[in-house]
């Protein structure tokens, strides 16, 4: 995975250059951004159970999803959907802290979209709960913390589809 | 590999989100940005003087070396390997970690210089040598963020 300074370190290194103006102005944009970065972690950690709950009632548990013949139907499929939500939940995370979505596509989003169209699990509605992540996490953390996780929820949604 | 990843990896091994620990020493590395941003400004806009600098200290003091030997082309290269490791440094200093510096730069470093001839000892000497003028250029507190980089440079020549 890279994050926002090994993506700029890497970029560099290949040319053989120290970082440009462009490079440093990001990177200090990044190194002032901590505060806002690690209270936001801190805020999804202590509440990602209900962040998932929430979502999934704002998006998926009302709809034909959950009833008989639905994806979400048994137990079993239920909990593994929530606990998929839980990982993106916490590779946003991730994603976020480092500000660059590189560990989602190896860690997520590589063999994803594939492995839920053999199991049969529908991808609307998964981007339809993670959308609902979104706006659940953007309550909870704030505005501008919530913009910069929405970046990674995106960019997961636009991973499976 | 910065700090920040190094960090990310972990909690991620053990499928948790970072600990609080974790976020208080990633929000202590990005406060430090400031300083990492102008240390890093401050070995690229110099480079080429510490080079100099060096070279002539280190031709004093090992005078029968290749970049000595009159052979213009082996003098460019070996300043230029030196002007890397510098840039190196600064990449390391930015991430915080130094995995830059030795993923880039130090592995297999001495199996290199041995197949090209050149002799450690010298090369290590002439790292001495960069060392010092980059310590002479920098404020107290930078200097120990950078010496510890060189010093790894050097034990791995050893």
């Amino acid at each position: 995975m890279q994050d926002a300074i090994t993506s700029l370190i890497n970029a560099s290194d290949v040319q053989g250059r120290y970082l440009d103006n462009a490079g440093v102005e990001k990177l200090r944009a990044y190194f002032q951004s901590g505060e806002l970065r690690s209270r936001a972690a801190t805020t999804i950690s202590a509440n990602s159970s209900s962040i998932v709950t929430q979502a999934v009632a704002k998006s998926l548990m009302y709809t034909d999803i959950t009833a008989p013949g639905g994806n979400m139907y048994t137990c079993r499929r239920y909990a593994a959907c929530i606990r998929d939500l839980d990982y993106f939940l916490r590779y946003a995370t991730y994603a976020m802290l480092a500000g660059d979505p590189s560990i989602l596509d190896e860690r997520i989003l590589n063999g994803l979209r594939e492995t839920y169209n053999s199991l049969g699990v529908p991808i609307g509605g998964t981007i339809r709960a993670i959308q609902a992540m979104k706006e659940v996490t953007a309550d909870l953390v704030g505005a501008e913390a919530g913009k910069e996780m929405g970046v990674y929820f995106d960019y997961i949604c636009s991973g499976l589809s | 590999m910065s700090l920040v990843t190094e960090l990310i990896l972990n909690a991620d091994s053990e499928a948790r989100y970072p600990a609080p620990k974790e976020l208080r020493i990633f929000q202590d590395f990005l406060k430090t940005g400031e300083q990492r941003i102008r240390i890093a400004g401050t070995l690229s806009e110099n480079e080429q003087r510490i080079i100099q600098n060096a070279f002539a200290k280190f031709w004093e003091r090992c005078p029968v070396t290749p970049s000595n030997s009159g052979n213009p082309r082996k003098t460019a290269s070996c300043q230029r390997d030196v002007g890397w490791y510098i840039r190196l440094i600064a990449y390391s200093i930015l991430a915080g970690s130094e995995q830059p510096l030795v993923e880039i730069g130090t592995v297999g470093i001495k199996e290199m210089y041995n197949s090209l001839e050149i002799p450690l000892k010298n090369i290590v000497e002439c790292m001495r040598c960069v060392k010092e003028e980059t310590l002479s250029l920098l404020r107290p507190e930078d200097a120990t963020e950078v010496a510890p980089y060189f010093d790894l440079i050097i034990r791995s020549l050893s």
